[in-house]
């Protein structure tokens, strides 16, 4: 059980990984305000970028531009920018459904007068 | 020249989408003929490329040079070719249909929507070639957020479905990237055929496991798989007439390849995590879809959630299919995928077609118009035969091989909920009829306005498409056996 917990702790960016994923998640499901929602949602995307940066680093690495070309490359001495790329992309992909959502949260206050889910739920009935 | 036509059938939708507004600006009916035009010619392309690889092989596209594990390389090999001609046909049906029916509220924005519509179609194409994990999340997500967009774009009740299913399709897109993240973490690879080659070594790795736990949860949310299944009826029955028979046929059953894709091309047929076969796990959600699905398909009144729940059972039935872990039931599996496809699509243009001509919403309505519309009884009719599966459709077909390949792995369980759903789809389909036939309301005759060609069109073909997918059942599942088989099946 001690071996587990210290196991944990000696690993602080999946711990940072695992809360923000699941408070994003928490605010997803207990919020009634739409636009909570979207906050959680961003969240735990954002966590998961946390997640695939914090796995790729390395320390005491430099940007991944050869030094020199007659020495024989040195992996440790380069960040690998796969992971970089990764997350760019991902931050790319969850701005535009951020967007998509903001606007459609814009078009529900302005249909039913309210963001509360509830009471979007009253009008629907 | 041919090796380019992976990459042409995308980009095809693609370039049209972005120059609709541009070209559209001051003419905006152009638009409507210059996507029919696009996805024709994408038909063509489909057609030449799946002849292609028929007969030369499999097509291992690679973008600028960047060979396979460095860059990211598309695979069209027979079974995503075979997918790709559906998917074309369909878009080009859906588009033709979605004409007349498109909402009026949209005005002068109908370029947009169009450029919505081939996005969503360039983005399911990436989706079917993608080789490459990340790549295909973000065709999954082009393809989410353009749907997204085309759910809501009626406004009024489909503003609040459209944004349930944001929220629960972000959640399975996060899902999807974390469980890739962790296979990256593991192996340093993102590339399907690089990892077909690493994984089997790694199974006892805990991260592994939970890297394919959390694609499967991830992918399961985008393909309405029984457990996460709450935002799709909502979302196509709200979504416009015109756009739930792009999105119903063509959205869950990409994802369900891609799916296929990750089962049995980067994970081995025969795996086995901590002693549990992953295609027992498969063939378990197939069975408790198929029925769940169908028995909620029955409680409903209105005819699109009907089937929109009747798709949810029939995404069950492909993977039980699919779940044998044999050739029959695999070839069953994806010979059925494809007549599903016909058949969610001819359901959602009748739905959309009794609204627009009828004002027909729910079974009660039907009993309005009853004997008076030969074309929507009978092409309801035709369906109604493909869906419960009677023999000279494609759906009996399909279920027979799904059948056939669960006896050959004497998996009688999977045998029962085929059958079950089977008669539970009966039932549903009874309930229609019934009120279609026993003409409850004595209202006065109305005048129905003259039919759209759109619409018989539309309907026609696919009605005749699911009877010869049923009469040319034997080659086409030849076809298959030959060359849409995963390796080591």
């Amino acid at each position: 059980m001690v071996d587990a917990f210290s196991a944990v702790f000696q690993r602080p960016n999946f711990l940072t990984f695992v809360i923000i994923f699941l408070w994003g998640f928490y605010i997803m499901v207990t919020r009634y305000n739409l636009v909570k929602k979207l906050i959680g949602m961003y969240l735990v995307q954002t966590s998961v970028i946390f997640f695939l940066v914090s796995i790729s680093v390395k320390k005491g690495a430099t940007v991944p531009v050869l030094l020199s070309t007659t020495e024989p490359v040195q992996a440790a001495s380069y960040a690998n920018p796969l992971p970089h790329v990764l997350t760019l992309t991902a931050i790319v992909v969850g701005v535009a459904t951020l967007g998509v959502g903001l606007a459609l949260c814009g078009a529900i206050y302005r249909e039913y007068g309210s963001l509360d889910e509830q009471k979007i739920l009253e009008k629907l009935e | 020249m041919s090796h380019q036509l992976p990459a042409i059938l995308f980009l095809l939708p693609l370039f049209a989408a972005i120059s609709m507004p541009v070209v559209c600006l001051k003419h905006r009916h152009w638009s409507l003929p210059i996507s029919v035009a696009i996805l024709a010619a994408m038909v063509l392309v489909s057609i030449l490329n799946l002849y292609n690889v028929i007969h030369h092989g499999e097509v291992r596209y690679v973008f600028s040079g960047w060979t396979a594990p460095l860059g990211i390389e598309w695979v069209a090999d027979g079974l995503a070719s075979v997918i790709m001609v559906l998917l074309s046909a369909l878009g080009l049906l859906g588009v033709v249909f979605a004409g007349p029916t498109s909402p009026k509220a949209l005005g002068g924005r109908l370029a947009h929507y169009y450029t919505l519509i081939l996005l969503l179609i360039s983005a399911l194409t990436g989706i079917v070639f993608s080789g490459d994990l990340f790549n295909l999340f973000v065709f999954l997500e082009v393809a989410a957020i353009s749907s997204y967009a085309l759910v809501g774009v009626a406004g009024g009740r489909a503003l609040f479905a459209a944004f349930r299913y944001l929220i629960l399709g972000t959640l399975g897109a996060s899902f999807y990237l974390l469980g890739v993240s962790y296979l990256y973490a593991v192996t340093g690879t993102l590339n399907m055929a690089d990892l077909a080659e690493r994984l089997p070594f790694l199974l006892n790795s805990r991260a592994v496991v939970g890297g394919l736990l959390f694609i499967f949860i991830g992918l399961g949310i985008k393909m309405a798989l029984v457990p996460f299944h709450a935002w799709m009826p909502e979302a196509y029955t709200h979504a416009p007439d015109s756009i739930s028979p792009i999105l119903a046929p063509l959205l869950t059953k990409v994802v369900l390849l891609a799916w296929v894709r990750i089962v049995f091309w980067v994970l081995n047929v025969s795996i086995a995590i901590y002693d549990i076969p992953i295609l027992l796990l498969v063939a378990v959600l197939g069975t408790l879809a198929a029925v769940i699905g169908a028995s909620l398909a029955l409680a409903q009144r209105n005819i699109k959630m009907m089937f929109a729940y009747g798709g949810i059972s029939h995404i069950g039935i492909i993977l039980i299919g699919i779940g044998q872990g044999n050739q029959t039931g695999f070839v069953g599996g994806v010979f059925y995928l494809l007549n599903d496809a016909v058949m969610q699509a001819a359901l959602f243009y009748i739905a959309g077609f009794a609204f627009f001509q009828y004002g027909i919403r729910t079974i009660d309505d039907l009993g309005r118009v009853g004997k008076k519309a030969p074309w929507l009884t009978g092409s309801l009719v035709v369906v109604a035969l493909g869906m419960i599966g009677l023999p000279p459709t494609g759906g009996f077909f399909g279920k027979w091989y799904i059948i056939l390949g669960a006896l050959e792995a004497g998996d009688y369980i999977s045998v029962a909920a085929v059958v079950l759903s089977t008669l539970l789809t009966l039932a549903y389909f009874v309930k229609l009829f019934e009120s279609i036939f026993r003409q409850t309301s004595t209202q006065p005759d109305v005048q129905f306005g003259k039919i759209p060609l759109s619409f018989k069109l539309t309907l026609g073909v696919t009605s005749t498409a699911i009877i010869i997918l049923g009469l040319f059942s034997a080659p086409i599942v030849q076809l298959l056996l030959n060359h849409a088989l995963p390796p080591g099946l």
